[in-house]
């Protein structure tokens, strides 16, 4: 919105500089963005919020800047204007009711269209309005000042002597006066004559009526037009003028009538035109009569600020609110039409609220209410789970939760069924995340391809899943991505280390186990991945995951040449396992004894279950085994591998003496060596 | 001079002048093994009369104690002196071999200063779903359909009436359903809005809301509330301005700025010149919310605050380009420790 300083002036005595008219509107919610100074003199750009129509226009402004300083409004001519017998007769009818309230046109007989008054086009320039023809101008001078978008037709153009407002119907058409053919849809409330359409109501008017330079005899329109379906058909047809905007947010029934008077008479001054009659069709009745009670105690409550009833009826008198009737605590307000967004003692509040000044109203220090934890628990592990694996050397990234359907059909057997978006950006940009494989991927390829080389990242975010044909069957669920390609570790020392499966084995581990969560590895068949591995946690070893290595064809979709290790493991699973206190347990008082074996076996079999066979055998006096050394090699036949394992030996109440832990070992041994046929070194 | 006498005077001569590891384990074989010197004076005490055996014995014991001591202080000595001239041969400007940094992404880190501060200031940190129904996104908000005050809330849609939610004010809903006041509760969350991408736009990017419903919660409690975070967060010299501004699910809205940080409200480019940086939109919880949530809007008043975390961060780091936080090239998040 555009606001002339020199025009508001017209109807409100200030004389405050540019800037501080500027401060004082944007501080009462009509921000101002820019000062302009033309050759019309200083203009102010305006952002008006949705539920200020009245602010669209001078004299709306106006009231906003005689509230403000105390003024009182200098009202436009709005008499009526003095009618006179036209030849032209014509017959105006609503017939969609619902949509229509009220509906007046006035025959302007014998007019000269030429050009504009000066001074009428020096007020449009000012507000960037391009001059047209003495009559168009006038219907736009009032639109700037009134907030009444009207219109005019050729009166000689119309057919059969009639207005109607009502719906279109399948199949009919409308060139709009920008000169662009619009098929019109079922429903959409339009202007017609005893042909069809002539306008699309309260968006823009027909060629076929136009106003032109040969134009005789004028019909001009002024309504009041619903404002949803202003809204749903400009939207349809992708269009949006000075008339549909002011529709769109509601404009002052009240002022119908006394536009087209200022209208008609504005007309005729400069064209030399006839005025005819008003005619009417609806209502002009207020819909509800409005008044509105207003608690000032309660006022002063939600403000935490002591306005003072007198303060509060200068401020609703400023604004143009009658007062009613007050006793000592309340008062009854009456809303002048143009202001329709005042229907709750709430909106008055906030009228109070603006104009006493958000800055006049003191900053409280706000108490603290008690409530248990601050955060719950998933929100923990996932702090937690970011923290740790920052401080283990993984850096976070955040990608896209859209993504496009080769996300899911590159990674079918890891990702979720896709849910759809059903108006996409892009083909890109048209799938909920299946997985979050996908988007790690994206960004390794990126980085590699601007050469870094050395990657650990992670992601917590979310995954969508259909889970049934339903709207309502959609699931969320928190994941986590785990990545590493190129070095795993890398120094003058001991040389560049290639990341592996274990390096991402390790990291899952070495996080669960901070979340007191036991992990388990098992190999797994898993189209995309090789040396695939499930994840599962807890005592019933619960499915959480999974952790691999990319398979080749995979990456090359991603154009990756290196090995890529990736893990995902549900949030909510970990979560739900997860153990957060932190709980003691006495010291071991007595020493451990350790004992080393060394053992030979098919290459195949599995470290786990020689361990676990290993730490059930004596149990009580296991506490741990450890494996140390894994050899594979010339050294032994060929098809073997050699394992060496620590195992340490403990009683909570008394040292072991040798003897027993030989015993212990011994047995353990022999008990390995019958179960799985190893032998020893 | 006795003979112990004479055999300390010879220790210490030589335990101050013996410059090698090796050369005080032959020592202490000399004067103090099986067939040291002091032990045979030892072992030749007996051959004494009583009273002498005594004195000598002690003198004797007290030799023995203070050689162990002379030979495990020359020891240390040495020790070091050694240790130490091994220490000089290394080069200390070789890189040492700590394990590699990781670090959170920026949009993690600003949100985590957002949430600390509130949760220091009493907020308990509440989150809610992305999918969402029009009833949560929308109605409940009080944000009718097909009017001008949905322009700034379009919607990814899914099906029906199934959408990806435009802001986090959902969770204001959940959270209302589900308990009764008073509570204060921040909900930050990753939101959804169909914006074609640019330098300051994407479909994706995170907000941080606030809650606080009581009988007697005011504008005057949510201005305390925004000027202690914004203080906080942005320095404590900043100074704030609350205006009036329209929001469907508050009443009386504001608007909150900031002073700019970067110019200190002389005004500069990233401020167009205002001096003013907006940085959340706020409110008293409009009556038709509680309504819709079963609440009595006469009994509790609340405020609500939301705010983008993508634009605080930009503006707390001088990042020009919203792309860059999802494009995650490690050069530009390692910046971010």
């Amino acid at each position: 919105m555009k606001l002339s300083y020199e025009w508001l002036k017209e109807y409100v005595e200030i004389d405050v500089k540019v800037e501080e008219l500027a401060h004082a509107l944007t501080m009462t919610g009509s921000a101002v963005e820019e000062i302009k100074a033309t050759p019309q003199g200083k203009t102010l750009q305006l952002e008006i919020t949705s539920n200020r129509p009245d602010c669209l226009n001078m004299l709306g402004l106006a009231r906003e800047a005689a509230a403000i300083y105390g003024k009182k409004i200098k009202m436009p001519d709005l008499s009526a204007a003095k009618a006179e017998r036209t030849s032209m007769r014509v017959e105006c009818q609503i017939k969609a009711k619902d949509l229509c309230q009220l509906y007046t046109a006035r025959v302007i007989e014998g007019v000269h269209v030429g050009p504009t008054p000066g001074n009428i086009v020096k007020r449009l320039e000012a507000v960037d309005l391009r001059t047209v023809n003495n009559i168009v101008d006038v219907t736009n001078y009032c639109l700037m000042e009134l907030g009444q978008p009207m219109h005019v037709f050729d009166l000689d153009r119309i057919k059969g002597a009639k207005v109607i407002v009502r719906k279109a119907v399948k199949g009919e058409r409308l060139i709009t006066i920008d000169g662009v053919d619009r098929e019109l849809s079922e429903g959409m409330l339009i202007i017609a004559d005893a042909d069809g359409p002539i306008a699309i109501a309260g968006i823009m008017g027909g060629k076929n009526t136009e106003v032109t330079a040969g134009t005789k005899n004028v019909l001009l329109e002024s309504a009041c037009f619903d404002p949803v379906t202003v809204r749903r058909t400009a939207r349809k047809l992708a269009i949006s003028t000075d008339s549909s905007y002011r529709f769109e947010r509601g404009i002052d029934k009240g002022m119908v009538a006394p536009a087209s008077d200022r209208a008609s008479k504005m007309i005729a001054a400069s064209t030399g035109g006839k005025i005819g009659k008003l005619l009417e069709a609806g209502s002009r009745a207020e819909t509800a009569q409005k008044i509105i009670k207003i608690d000032v105690g309660r006022t002063e409550r939600l403000l935490g600020a002591s306005v003072g009833k007198t303060r509060i009826k200068k401020i609703f008198r400023g604004l143009g609110l009658d007062i009613k009737k007050e006793s000592a605590a309340k008062l009854k307000v009456k809303v002048p039409s143009f202001r329709g967004d005042l229907m709750r003692d709430i909106d008055l509040v906030e009228e109070v609220a603006r104009i006493y000044g958000y800055d006049n109203i003191p900053s409280k220090v706000s108490k603290i209410i008690p409530q248990g934890e601050r955060k719950e628990k998933p929100k923990k592990v996932d702090e937690k789970i970011r923290t740790d694996l920052a401080g283990a050397g993984w850096q976070e990234i955040m990608t896209y939760s859209m993504v496009p359907y080769r996300a899911y059909e590159d990674l079918s057997s890891i990702s979720a069924s896709p849910v759809e978006i059903m108006n996409p950006l892009s083909e890109e940009q048209k799938f909920l995340a299946p997985n979050l494989v996908d988007g790690m991927l994206k960004v390794i390829s990126r980085n590699l391809n601007r050469k870094n080389m050395d990657l650990r990242l992670f992601e917590t975010g979310k995954i969508y899943k259909k889970t049934g044909p339903g709207e309502k069957d959609i699931m969320e669920s928190p994941e986590l991505c785990i990545g590493i390609t190129g070095c795993a570790r890398k120094n003058w020392k001991e040389g560049a280390v290639q990341s592996s499966f274990y390096d991402v084995k390790g990291v899952v581990e070495r996080l669960l186990s901070g979340l007191r969560i036991n992990t388990f590895f098992k190999t797994a068949d898993i189209p995309g991945l090789v040396t695939a591995s499930h994840v599962r946690i807890g005592n019933e070893k619960r499915l959480v995951g999974f952790a691999g290595e990319i398979s080749p064809k995979t990456l090359e979709r991603y154009d990756i040449s290196q090995p890529v290790f990736i893990a995902q493991i549900s949030l909510n699973e970990v979560t739900r396992h997860a153990v957060l206190e932190d709980t003691f347990t006495p010291v071991p008082r007595f020493p451990s004894a350790f004992r080393d074996v060394s053992v030979q076996c098919d290459k195949e079999l599995e470290v786990d279950g020689l361990k676990d066979a290993m730490e059930q055998e004596c149990e009580g006096i296991v506490k741990k085994v450890e494996i140390i050394d894994l050899y594979e090699g010339d050294k032994i036949p060929a098809g073997k591998k050699s394992l060496t394992f620590s195992i340490e030996y403990a009683l909570p109440d008394r040292t072991l003496t040798d003897e027993e832990v030989g015993a212990a070992h011994d047995k353990i041994k022999k008990a390995v060596a019958e179960k799985f046929g190893v032998t020893y070194r | 001079m006795s003979r112990i006498d004479e055999i300390k005077a010879a220790f210490e001569a030589e335990i101050s002048s013996c410059k090698r590891l090796e050369g005080l384990e032959e020592m202490k074989v000399r004067y103090l093994g099986r067939k040291g010197e002091l032990t045979s004076v030892l072992r030749s005490l007996s051959e004494l009369p009583e009273d002498e055996r005594r004195k000598a014995g002690m003198e004797a014991n007290k030799l023995k104690e203070l050689m162990n001591s002379g030979i495990e202080e020359a020891r240390t000595r040495l020790e070091m002196k050694s240790r130490g001239e091994k220490a000089s041969e290394m080069d200390v400007t070789l890189p040492g071999f700590g394990p590699p940094r990781g670090g959170l992404h920026p949009i993690t880190k600003t949100m985590g200063r957002i949430s600390e501060i509130f949760v220091s200031l009493g907020f308990r940190i509440a989150e809610g779903p992305e999918v969402e129904t029009e009833f949560y996104n929308f109605e409940a908000l009080n944000i009718p359909l097909d009017h001008p005050s949905r322009d700034g809330f379009d919607t990814f849609y899914i099906k029906g009436k199934t959408l990806l939610r435009s802001h986090t004010s959902n969770v204001q809903i959940h959270i209302m359903q589900k308990q009764k006041p008073p509570f204060q509760v921040l909900m930050p969350g990753r939101v959804y809005r169909p914006d074609a991408v640019d330098a300051t736009h994407s479909f994706m990017f995170h907000q941080v809301e606030g809650l606080m419903v009581d009988t007697d919660i005011s504008f005057a409690d949510l201005k305390g509330a925004l000027t202690l975070f914004c203080r906080s967060m942005f320095g404590e010299d900043t100074r704030m301005r609350f205006r009036p501004s329209f929001f469907p699910f508050t009443e009386p809205s504001a608007e909150v700025d900031i002073s700019c940080f970067i110019c200190k409200g002389k005004g500069c480019r990233v401020c167009k010149m205002s001096g003013w940086l907006e940085i959340m939109g706020a409110g008293l919880v409009d009556p038709k919310v509680f309504e819709a949530v079963g609440y009595d809007p006469g009994k509790y008043t609340g405020f609500a605050f939301g705010m983008g975390v993508e634009r605080i961060a930009m503006l707390l780091y001088g990042i020009n380009d919203i792309r860059l936080f999802y494009e995650n090239d490690v050069r530009f998040l390692r910046q971010f420790i």
